[in-house]
Formats: C-alpha cells, sequence, structure tokens
C-alpha cells in the first residue's frame, strides 16, 4: 500500500433524532448543526477548502431539494462542490478520496432528510428494480423479511435471538440523548412486540426520524488546527452488489466482506475484534447478525462494544444514518461520547450502508493516532 | 497526490423522444458497452463505477443506480451516484476523474442518462420552493426570466436566439447520434410560437432519452490504450446559493470561477485564443451570448456580437456546440457528460462527421441549479 495523506475527522454535529420536526424544512433544520460544526472547530466557512451533501429528493417529495441546502452550507462566495443521493457517509468517502489528490485539505460533509415529508415504506418500494420487483409491492420490510426468513432459515438463529440482538441496541440507545427511542427494552418485552412482517416484530425495527448532521474532514497539517483529538482515518473502503433479490445468497453480505478486507488491510489491522468501538448500521437484527460475519465481529465483541449508540435500531434519519456512525466514531475516539463513553477507545469500525438488503456497504476503521508516518 | 487522467473511452446511445426499443437498463448498458469497446476495455478492467442522472422523479424510480448496478458491471464495486441538477452529467465525469487522481483507481467508468419519456418532464423539473406557489413552469418557465435580463442589461437583438439555434441544428445534421437532426432555418425559429417570453418553441432543447459514458484512467492505464487519449488538463466544479442580494444571475459569479479556475490550472491565459471548440451547456438558446460572457470568451454585453458575427459557427473562430449540443439532444442527466464527452472527441480527432480541424484544447461545460451549479473541464490532445 502507497503511503496515504493523513485524514481526520475533526468535528460532528448532529440535530436529536425526532419523528417529526414541524417547525422546520429540511434545509433549516440543516443550517444549525453546519454552524456547531464550525463552531467546534473554531473556523468559518471560508476556511474549509469542499463541501459534499448527501439527500434524496424522493424523501424531500420535491425535485432539487439539495439545491436548497447551498444556501445554509454557506455557498458565497461559490464553493467547490459537489451533491451524491446517498447516504452522507458516502459523500465522507468522496472527500476524503478528494482529499488524497491533494488539491484540498479540508471538507464540509452534510446529509439531510425530511423523511416525515413522505412514506418512507412506498418511497423505498420506488427504489426497487420497476420491471419486475417494484410492482408486485415489495417494500424494505418486507425484503427484510425475506432477508430474516432466508437467514433463520440458513443459520437456525430463533426469534430470541434477534429479540437479544434488538435488546442490546435498545439498551445502549437509552444513554444516548441524540437517539430517538431512549427507552431501554428487554428481550422478553421486544418479543411481545406484534410481527410488522414476519419474522420481524415491530420493536426489531427504526422507527421513522429525521434529524440533520454535518461532519468536518480534514488533512494532517490542517486537522490538528481544528481539532485537539482528531479521529484519523486508517482506512476506508465501498462495495455495491445486485440489486436483484434473486441473483443474492440475502444471508451474506459479500459486498460489506469485501469492503472490510479493503478498508483493515489499508488499516493494518485483521478484524473488528482489533477495534474498541464497532458502529453498524444495521436496519435489523438480522442484518446486524449477517455484518458480523462479513466484517468478523465475535460475539464477545458484540456483546461489549458494537453500537454504543443504539445504532439504527434507536434512530434511522434516511441519508444521516450512516454519517451518525461516522460521527459516533469520532465522539468516542475523541473522549466526547458522554454517558456512552467506551473507556480509552483507541481504534473504531464503521460500517454504513444504503439499498435493500444490505445493498451496498461502506466499512472505515480509524484512530487516536496517525496511521502512516 | 494528484495525477495525471485521460479520457479513453467515450459511448453515447443514439439519442430520441422516445427509445421504447429498450429498458433503462438497456439504454444504459449501450453506451457502456460503447464506452468500453471505444477504450478497448472489459468490464473486468473498471476499478470503480460513477452515474449521474437528474431529478430520480423524472422516471419515478427512486435512487435509481441501485438497480442498474448490474447493467453498469458495478457488482462487488466502489459505486458513486452524484446528482448536481443539470449539471450532473458533467460532474459525474468529474467525480470520477477525482477517483483516478486519487491514485487509488486506475480505470473508471461515468455513466450518465435520462429516459425522459418514462415520465413528465415539466412536473419533474418543477421545485417546489419555500414560500413560493408552485407554477409547474418547468425549466423553461424558470429560465425565460434569465434571458429577459440578459437582453435587458446588453441590448441583445432579438435575432440572436434564432440565429444560435438554427446554427445547432444545423451542427445536428453531422451528428449521429444527435436527437433533432432536420434543420431549421433563422425564419423558421423565429416564427414557431413563443413558449416562455422570450424563449420560442424553435430556441428550446427537446426532451430525449439517451446516455452517454466515459472511461477515465490514468496515466500509466491511458499509455496503454488502443487509441491517442483525450488528457484531462484541469476540472473543477463549483456551486453558489441562490437567495443573496445582489446576486448576478445572467453572469453568475459561480461560472466565473469555476472557469478560471479551469483556466488557471490548465495553464490557460487567454481562451479566445488557446481554446479551439466548445461544448457548452445551452438548453435555450439565448445561454449561447450568456455563457461566451460568463466564461471570459469576450466582455460582459459582447456575446452576442460574437453570435451576430458568425464566429460561432463551423469553420469559424471557434464553433460552439459542434455536435449541436442540448438544443438538439437532451436527455439531461447525460447532457453534460455528453458535452465533456464531445469535448474530448475534438481533441481526440474522433468527432467525425462533426470534427473540428486541429483541436488542441477543448472546454466542457454544464450548469444546473438555478444556474448555480458550475462543472467544467479543459482537455487536450498533449499531456
Amino acid at each position: 500500500m502507497t503511503r496515504l495523506r493523513n485524514v481526520a475527522v475533526v468535528a460532528f454535529a448532529q440535530l436529536p433524532t425526532v419523528a417529526h420536526d414541524p417547525h422546520r424544512t429540511s434545509t433549516e433544520m440543516l443550517y444549525p448543526v453546519i454552524r456547531r460544526a464550525l463552531a467546534d472547530c473554531g473556523v468559518e466557512r471560508g476556511a474549509i477548502d469542499f463541501q459534499i451533501a448527501g439527500s434524496v429528493d424522493y424523501m424531500d417529495g420535491r425535485p432539487f431539494g439539495f439545491v436548497q441546502a447551498l444556501d445554509v452550507m454557506g455557498s458565497w462566495p461559490a464553493r467547490q462542490d459537489l451533491h451524491l443521493e446517498m447516504d452522507a457517509a458516502f459523500g465522507a468517502h468522496y472527500a476524503w478520496i478528494k482529499i488524497q489528490t491533494g488539491e484540498i485539505d479540508s471538507a464540509l460533509v452534510v446529509g439531510h432528510g425530511k423523511t416525515s415529508e413522505g412514506d418512507p415504506r412506498r418511497i423505498l418500494n420506488l427504489q426497487l428494480d420497476p420491471y419486475y420487483q417494484a410492482a408486485i409491492g415489495l417494500d424494505p420490510i418486507a425484503t427484510a423479511a425475506l432477508q430474516a426468513s432466508a437467514y433463520m432459515a440458513r443459520t437456525g438463529a430463533t426469534d430470541a435471538d434477534l429479540a437479544a440482538v434488538a435488546a442490546r441496541n435498545r439498551t445502549a440507545g437509552a444513554r444516548n440523548p441524540e437517539a430517538q427511542l431512549r427507552e431501554a427494552a428487554t428481550a422478553d418485552a421486544l418479543r411481545e412486540t406484534p410481527w410488522a412482517v414476519e419474522p420481524l416484530r415491530t420493536g426489531y425495527l427504526p422507527p421513522v426520524g429525521e434529524s440533520a448532521t454535518c461532519l468536518v474532514l480534514a488533512a494532517e497539517g490542517t486537522a490538528e488546527r481544528l481539532c485537539d483529538r482528531p479521529a484519523w482515518i486508517h482506512g476506508v473502503e465501498q462495495r455495491t452488489e445486485l440489486q436483484t433479490l434473486g441473483a443474492r445468497d440475502l444471508t451474506r453480505s459479500p459486498g460489506a466482506q469485501l469492503a472490510a478486507e479493503q478498508a483493515y488491510a489499508m488499516a493494518g489491522i485483521g478484524s473488528a475484534g482489533d477495534a474498541d468501538v464497532v458502529e453498524l448500521m444495521a436496519l435489523t437484527p438480522v442484518e446486524e447478525l449477517i455484518l458480523h460475519d462479513a466484517l468478523g465481529v465475535d460475539a464477545r465483541t458484540a456483546a461489549a462494544r458494537v453500537n454504543p449508540s443504539g445504532g439504527a435500531l434507536c434512530a434511522h434519519p434516511t441519508m444521516s444514518t450512516g454519517l451518525i456512525r461516522l460521527g459516533e466514531a469520532f465522539r468516542q475516539l475523541a473522549g466526547r461520547a458522554g454517558a456512552r463513553q467506551v473507556p480509552d477507545a483507541r481504534r473504531a469500525v464503521v460500517h454504513v450502508q444504503q439499498g435493500h438488503c444490505l445493498q451496498q456497504n461502506l466499512v472505515w476503521v480509524l484512530g487516536r493516532e496517525r496511521r502512516w508516518t | 497526490m494528484s495525477r495525471a487522467a485521460a479520457v479513453v473511452g467515450v459511448g453515447q446511445t443514439k439519442h430520441a423522444s422516445r427509445r421504447a426499443d429498450v429498458s433503462i437498463a438497456g439504454l444504459v448498458r449501450e453506451a457502456v458497452d460503447r464506452a468500453l469497446a471505444d477504450a478497448g476495455l472489459e468490464h473486468r478492467d473498471v476499478d470503480a463505477v460513477v452515474m449521474g442522472k437528474a431529478p430520480d422523479m423524472l422516471e419515478g424510480v427512486a435512487q435509481p443506480e441501485q438497480f442498474l448496478a448490474g447493467a453498469v458491471g458495478a457488482h462487488l464495486k466502489p459505486y458513486v451516484r452524484v446528482h448536481t441538477a443539470g449539471s450532473v452529467g458533467a460532474s459525474t465525469a468529474l467525480a470520477a476523474t477525482t477517483l483516478v487522481q486519487s491514485g487509488l483507481y486506475e480505470r473508471v467508468l461515468a455513466v450518465a442518462w435520462e429516459k425522459q419519456s418514462e415520465g413528465n418532464a415539466m412536473w419533474a423539473l418543477s421545485p417546489n420552493m419555500p414560500f413560493t406557489p408552485p407554477l409547474v413552469a418547468g425549466a423553461g418557465g424558470f429560465f425565460a426570466p434569465y434571458c429577459r435580463a440578459y437582453i435587458a442589461k446588453t441590448g441583445c437583438p432579438p435575432h440572436i436566439g434564432p440565429v444560435v439555434a438554427a446554427n445547432a441544428r444545423d451542427n445536428a445534421t453531422r451528428n449521429e447520434y444527435a436527437h433533432l437532426r432536420e434543420p431549421m432555418t433563422v425564419e423558421d425559429v423565429m416564427s414557431s410560437p413563443v413558449l416562455w417570453d422570450p424563449i420560442r418553441f424553435g430556441e428550446t432543447c427537446p426532451s430525449s432519452d439517451g446516455a452517454c459514458a466515459l472511461v477515465i484512467a490514468s496515466e500509466a492505464a491511458a499509455k496503454k490504450g488502443p487509441r491517442k487519449p483525450a488528457w484531462i488538463k484541469s476540472g473543477c466544479s463549483y456551486a453558489e446559493a441562490m437567495w443573496v442580494p445582489g446576486r448576478d444571475q445572467v453572469s453568475p459569479r459561480a461560472g466565473r470561477i469555476c472557469a478560471k479556475a479551469v483556466y488557471d490550472k490548465a495553464g490557460i491565459r487567454d481562451p479566445w485564443k488557446e481554446i479551439q471548440t466548445i461544448e457548452i451547456y445551452v438548453p435555450f438558446a439565448w445561454f449561447e451570448p450568456m455563457w461566451l460572457e460568463n466564461l471570459g470568451f469576450c466582455e460582459v454585453g459582447e456575446g452576442w456580437r460574437i453570435v451576430d458575427r458568425g464566429e460561432q459557427k463551423m469553420g469559424a473562430h471557434l464553433p460552439v456546440n459542434p455536435s449541436g449540443g442540448v438544443l438538439a439532444t437532451n436527455p439531461i442527466g447525460a447532457s453534460g457528460m455528453l458535452r465533456l464527452g464531445e469535448a474530448a472527441l475534438q481533441v481526440m480527432g474522433r468527432a467525425g462527421a462533426h470534427q473540428v480541424p486541429n483541436v488542441r484544447n477543448a472546454l466542457g461545460h454544464a450548469y444546473g441549479g438555478g444556474a448555480q451549479y458550475f462543472a467544467m473541464w479543459i482537455v487536450s490532445e498533449a499531456l
């Protein structure tokens, strides 16, 4: 591996995730988090070289929702800019790549989406192939249930196993003031919740919610000026798979596995077991179990170090859920995670996904020290 | 660290108002297959894929790149979806270039498309602004006041729009992929109905189905290819806020900043003298003189005089949109990439019947949003 530029997360801010913000548009929700992230760095917008946003028009219920965001991102005079129709964490990955070119040293990454404006189940049905899959009415809970059934059939995992994973996340989420679900729940209580789509119970699924997020990346030489304890990026890579459900083994995630192998090799680590904190973007307990296999998370690591934030099961603001995972890793490594702080966290593994049934996966490794010297 | 990158393959579909012979995936695949064949490569040679298209409402599929992962050969590869409004095709090509320049990927496939016959473009292009009544007037309704402001500011005479439109349609007769290939005279355009004052029917881009794909490669990979590549000397994308008091919408500051950045990086001091042809984003004819000024080819107020003198025609000093441009072909998401790809073909000397002789440097340009997003590159025949 050639020497790459050391790049760090130097700031992160989010709005607490809520089911519905009745007073603000997505753009208005975004403004205060950008101001907070910049204030955290002690700089004004002009000090950051590049900006990138992640949002989806369909979630906003209008074309060009991201164009409005330019106004609150401080885009005057004009900024070097890009917008991805993806979770903002993929924007952070792109910004990291752009910093590797040497043309920029810092980047502002934002995620926004007013999920309550529409019906996410209906919208994510429209994400499926329009000829064969969308037309039969599949939605993300139905596709996740197909995946869960296949996984349980292959591995023998039971309803109790799913409940245990959900309960662990919910218990952790109670310590996260920015999570949407902040009541701890026991596995027994979650097993009493009704089927959403069998074998997934409502207690095993994220609530519908909305937030806005902003993260700042900076290269070595700049990062130290913006943050006293930056979270250095040691490795990162992403991979997509086919969408076609029938063409994939839904019980495994070769894309997440390959992305993790690449990111771990870049970081010089063997598995997620080498991390003190693991943040997984799992939208069901089954997805989390599949990710344990793909990322090499053993049972001991899972019990102690996965999703101290409560994960996506406690807050899933579309287009920001992934960036929050990265922000949570930064907070842990910077010692800013409050009641959910993992003591002396020195290395973190972060997973982000989008699409149905873990279609596209992004894996990060971060650490307290610089990767390359 | 930033390293040289080049276009090594260009592919596009035949563009038409309705490509009923192909699905969305089939349309995209047509451009991808042609770009890979052009580069002498196969899917296994591609390290990453970047896809762009304009609002998903145009076809009614949310994040359609997800279901198209197979059609573009992205399985188990890094995959990025760009959306920067009308400039998206250009910013998609620039994002692919960034991936190569980072040193992390050797060959990246950039794909952009739109299949507008699947939906209603007027509706899908009518943003619902806060505190503003929804007009559903489409892009033409949105940009007509920009054109009126240009005319009021510069004294641009009423025949300039028709002259631009007739020239674009004349150029398109020599482009086998263009959507509208029937010529129109200045009189034809003049006598076509006004859709949104001052924009006449003949001065308006069509609504097209079409796709474009480019293969971007590192210097080492480009030198191994079968053909002469188009070297990417510079590429930038800039965007600016909408609601800024005193913002110049006719000649946006973002466009001037972006143009200066690509010229500076490419070592171009006088674009009028050093660039031999340009492919710029002109969805409504009046934007051609506007962009000639914004891009620094002349002083403010002089753009329409270039058109009036005929210096933008094939065989003249600065052929503008030799492919026919957006006025002849407009699959929105692909239109920006077509501009950048056509600029690359010109410096490669492979633009066929619409080749401009002896092109050393070419500019590819696109804009989007309320004239807020700008994405451009300078390509050259020499590294």
